[in-house]
């Protein structure tokens, strides 16, 4: 009993960053279209400035959350003008190739600059523990869980609450509408990727503190994303905590009474029923035309 | 613009028969393989052309079949002693009825689902290749360590093996360009809707272009295993074969007879002569070429000349 | 039996109803026309009923048969076909070839019947002189004749035309009517949205209003001209 609900809890927590990871996915494409297949080396890169500010100044990975923050942003932005604020408007086809092709580029570099060794990242609090019930919860797990919940429900009031996210929401809904409202779309294009890319930085500094770190971290977790907005519905935001803590549960449990090495194919295997039997989501909310 | 041109089917016919010829005629050793090679990717392109091409449907795990082909056919011969021939169309059969499911689950949706889905299963299936052995506890897929296959014949099998391939996806091709199951693929390119609307059944052409994409490709896996003797998972399931697939075609020319050609040709030599394998350099400039592709050149470079041609006119 | 019967038909997109409990019925060889404001449901009205969208309430049948969840290829079998202002045509491969398409498979004809009824069409269009162009390359009120003309070649009987002469010249306007009148004479059933008005009231011979996803008004052309809430629809409550 008490391994199903270690097993349970281990879910629970891991599925909240898995919820933050596929946050900015599920974001960009609900307000552009554009299905981001390098997101996960977004997550990549906010793990490895992450740990590059904690390994060269020392600095505490929970405190250079907002450097992480802001890097990414201007990145994601950056990115937005030169390559993607062309695809509006082009056959899908395009962004996926584009996307892909970007995500060579970033894996590619990763990998040339900072070769394919795995590291970890090890603070002074890293093994400690807190012990309840006889369960074991990492003191750095469970912060990097609270810090994804934030995540969410800031992106949430961003969005829900903000002047930026109703006209953001607008665009999403209908382009030529937003537009002809007086919405910038463009601006809004490039602020919303760079939100995207931004949190799932953001998303990254929290994974680096539980998962191994190295350049091609990114695939599995743009396959995580992707899982985890089908199952929430693609492009319904709210959707994607309950998505991210069915997966994070699912793979947890699964870890536990199967076996640690066939959780790509589990989660693919989980995929496929879902796409066969409810492919909106389990709220059925997605966005499948 | 209905029939194939007669001076198109002679010339192509001829170049056949010369290919076929070569090898009688001292074709050998580096040469030779070098050419299989290049048949073999033209192959590979010119298949993932016809389902991501003609259908816009972007696959992006055809690696899947390649692998799974490449296990089908090594697991038919080695564990039930099976001869080649039939471990190859019965690995056909398998890639096929995979395609189905997979299919089936993601192309009654957007684009995106099918894109990102085929992307994931070539991943989980290299991943139960890898871990299945230990999961069910006895040697089946060999795991880390591989399989070794019976010892096959000489190279000259695989040249015409290759060669007929070739023949063959590219028969299909133009047989794509002017049937109405070829209509109907492009039609859903066009306008999915429009498709619809005029009557086609999108989502059974769809399935059935995957379906025959995705078991040719499996079969040429399994030639490749039998050619190789000795087949490691990540070697069969190397995304990097799905990224030369991608690019050939993009390249040459996506939804067209010739782009794959050119694209694979072009590509294979080129990548001989710097002799790059897998240098991480290699895929940086992949991606770079594919950004480039897209933002300046999204139709390939075969409606590059056709357009120039056209405007000539 | 009814030709084509809408039941009770709601349709909803999250909580907006574009379609609130409509029912109508058209008979063989009419010419129906179908009006209202802006975002009163008449695209969504004709999506339903070549099966781009199930309705979440209600039925329609067509020839005595439900066709409320079959896919639009199915429908576009049993003889509903539908012409968009936003055009549906496949914008890189020639104007022949488009027509050719519907031919195939609409109408379900071989390779050569196929290309005989493609070209027959071509001509009653008046699209000859651009057959081997791409779409792309084609001036509007051709794309639009397109449309109309890859409806035809599925071999459609009931043909439902949403706004096919948006944006078209009055002259333009004029040929598109002669062209409608020669398809009527053909025996098609013909069920038309429009925003030019004067082409409505003179072309068709039964009109509904859809006001906010509701039936408001139905009758012949000058009886719905003149009824109070129509004009209200229209132009405003000062008005009526």
């Amino acid at each position: 009993m008490i391994l199903f609900l270690q097993s349970l809890i281990n879910g629970i927590l891991l599925g909240g960053i898995y919820a933050a990871c596929a946050a900015g996915f599920s974001l960009a494409f609900g307000v552009m279209g554009i299905v981001n297949l390098s997101h996960g080396d977004f997550v990549m890169l906010g793990a490895f400035v992450t740990y590059w500010l904690f390994v060269l100044l020392g600095w505490d990975p929970f405190l250079t959350l907002p450097i992480t923050l802001a890097i990414l942003f201007f990145l994601g932005f950056f990115l937005q003008k030169l390559m993607l604020n062309r695809l509006t408007g082009v056959p899908p086809i395009m962004s996926y190739l584009l996307t892909f092709g970007l995500h060579l580029v970033l894996s590619g570099l990763a990998l040339r600059t900072w070769t394919a060794d795995y590291r970890t990242l090890n603070t002074v609090y890293t093994g400690l523990n807190l012990i309840v019930f006889g369960l074991v919860l990492p003191y750095s797990r469970v912060a990097t869980f609270l810090f994804a919940m934030v995540l969410i429900l800031g992106l949430y009031f961003l969005l829900y609450r903000t002047e930026v996210g109703r006209a953001i929401r607008a665009t999403a809904q209908d382009g030529e509408m937003a537009r002809l409202m007086g919405v910038r779309i463009f601006r809004i294009y490039a602020f919303t990727f760079a939100v995207s890319v931004a949190i799932t930085g953001l998303a990254g500094s929290l994974i680096a503190q539980t998962f191994v770190i190295y350049p091609q971290m990114g695939l599995p977790f743009t396959i995580t994303a992707f899982c985890v907005v089908v199952l929430g519905g693609l492009g319904y935001v709210p959707g994607t905590l309950f998505g991210g803590l069915i997966l994070g549960i699912f793979e947890s449990l699964s870890t536990t009474y199967l076996t640690a090495g066939l959780s790509m194919a589990l989660t693919f295997f989980l995929l496929l029923i879902m796409l066969l039997v409810r492919p909106g989501g389990i709220f059925g909310k997605g966005i499948l035309e | 613009m209905m029939g194939i041109g007669k001076r198109t089917l002679v010339i192509l016919s001829l170049l056949a028969v010369l290919f076929a010829v070569l090898p009688a005629l001292g074709l050998e050793g580096y040469r030779l393989r070098l050419l299989s090679l290049v048949f073999m990717w033209i192959a590979l392109a010119g298949c993932w052309n016809l389902m991501s091409g003609y259908t816009g449907y972007i696959d992006f795990g055809p690696v899947t079949y390649f692998g799974a082909g490449a296990y089908a056919t090594a697991l038919f011969m080695i564990r039930l002693d099976l001869p080649f021939f039939v471990s190859l169309v019965l690995s056909g059969i398998l890639c096929a009825f995979l395609a189905f499911l997979i299919g089936l689950a993601t192309l009654r949706i957007r684009g995106a689902y099918f894109a990102i889905a085929t992307f994931a299963a070539a991943e989980a299936l290299k991943q139960i290749v890898l871990e299945g052995d230990r999961v069910v506890g006895f040697e089946f897929f060999g795991g880390s360590h591989g399989l070794t296959l019976p010892v096959p014949p000489p190279s000259e099998f695989f040249y015409y093996f290759l060669l007929a391939f070739t023949v063959l996806v590219i028969g299909i091709s133009f047989y794509l360009e002017r049937s109405k199951f070829g209509y109907g693929l492009r039609a859903i390119r066009g306008s999915e809707q429009g498709a619809e609307l005029s009557g086609v059944p999108t989502l059974s052409l769809k399935i059935k272009a995957y379906i025959l994409s995705s078991s040719l490709i499996g079969c040429i896996g399994g030639m490749e295993a039998y050619w190789l003797t000795y087949i490691i998972p990540e070697d069969v399931f190397n995304v990097l074969r799905t990224i030369q697939m991608v690019i050939m075609t993009l390249l040459g020319g996506m939804g067209t007879i010739w782009g794959p050609v050119i694209g694979a040709t072009f590509l294979t030599l080129v990548g001989e002569f710097l002799g790059t394998k897998f240098v991480y350099d290699y895929l940086i400039l992949l991606g770079i070429v594919i950004i480039i592709v897209i933002l300046l050149l999204p139709r390939g470079i075969v409606n590059l000349v056709k357009s120039k041609r056209g405007g000539a006119q | 039996m009814k030709y084509l019967e809408c039941r009770q038909v709601t349709k909803r997109f999250g909580a907006l109803e574009a379609l609130r409990q409509f029912s109508c019925a058209v008979e063989k060889g009419e010419i129906l026309g179908v009006i209202g404001p802006n975002g009163s449901g008449k695209t969504t009205l004709f999506n339903v009923m070549v099966g781009i969208y199930s309705p979440e309430e209600g039925e329609i049948f067509f020839q005595g048969h439900s066709i409320s969840k079959l896919p639009p290829h199915k429908i576009c079998h049993r003889g509903i076909a539908k012409a968009s202002q936003t055009i549906q045509s496949f914008l890189e491969i020639t104007v022949l070839e488009n027509l050719l398409i519907p031919a195939m498979y609409g109408k379900n004809l071989g390779a050569k019947k196929a290309r005989a009824q493609a070209e027959s069409i071509l001509n009653f269009m008046g699209l000859q002189d651009v057959q081997d162009l791409p779409v792309s390359e084609i001036s509007l009120a051709k794309r639009r004749r397109l449309e109309v003309g890859r409806v035809l070649a599925t071999g459609a009987e009931l043909l439902l035309l949403d706004e096919v002469m948006a944006g078209l010249n009055p002259h333009e306007v004029e040929e598109a009517l002669r062209v409608l009148q020669r398809i009527r004479q053909d025996g098609k059933t013909i069920i038309l949205v429009e925003h030019v008005m004067q082409a409505m009231m003179q072309f068709c011979e039964r009109i509904i209003v859809l006001n906010h996803g509701e039936k408001i008004a139905e009758g012949r052309p000058e009886e719905v001209a003149q009824n109070p809430e129509v004009i209200q629809a229209y132009l405003g409550r000062p008005y009526a």
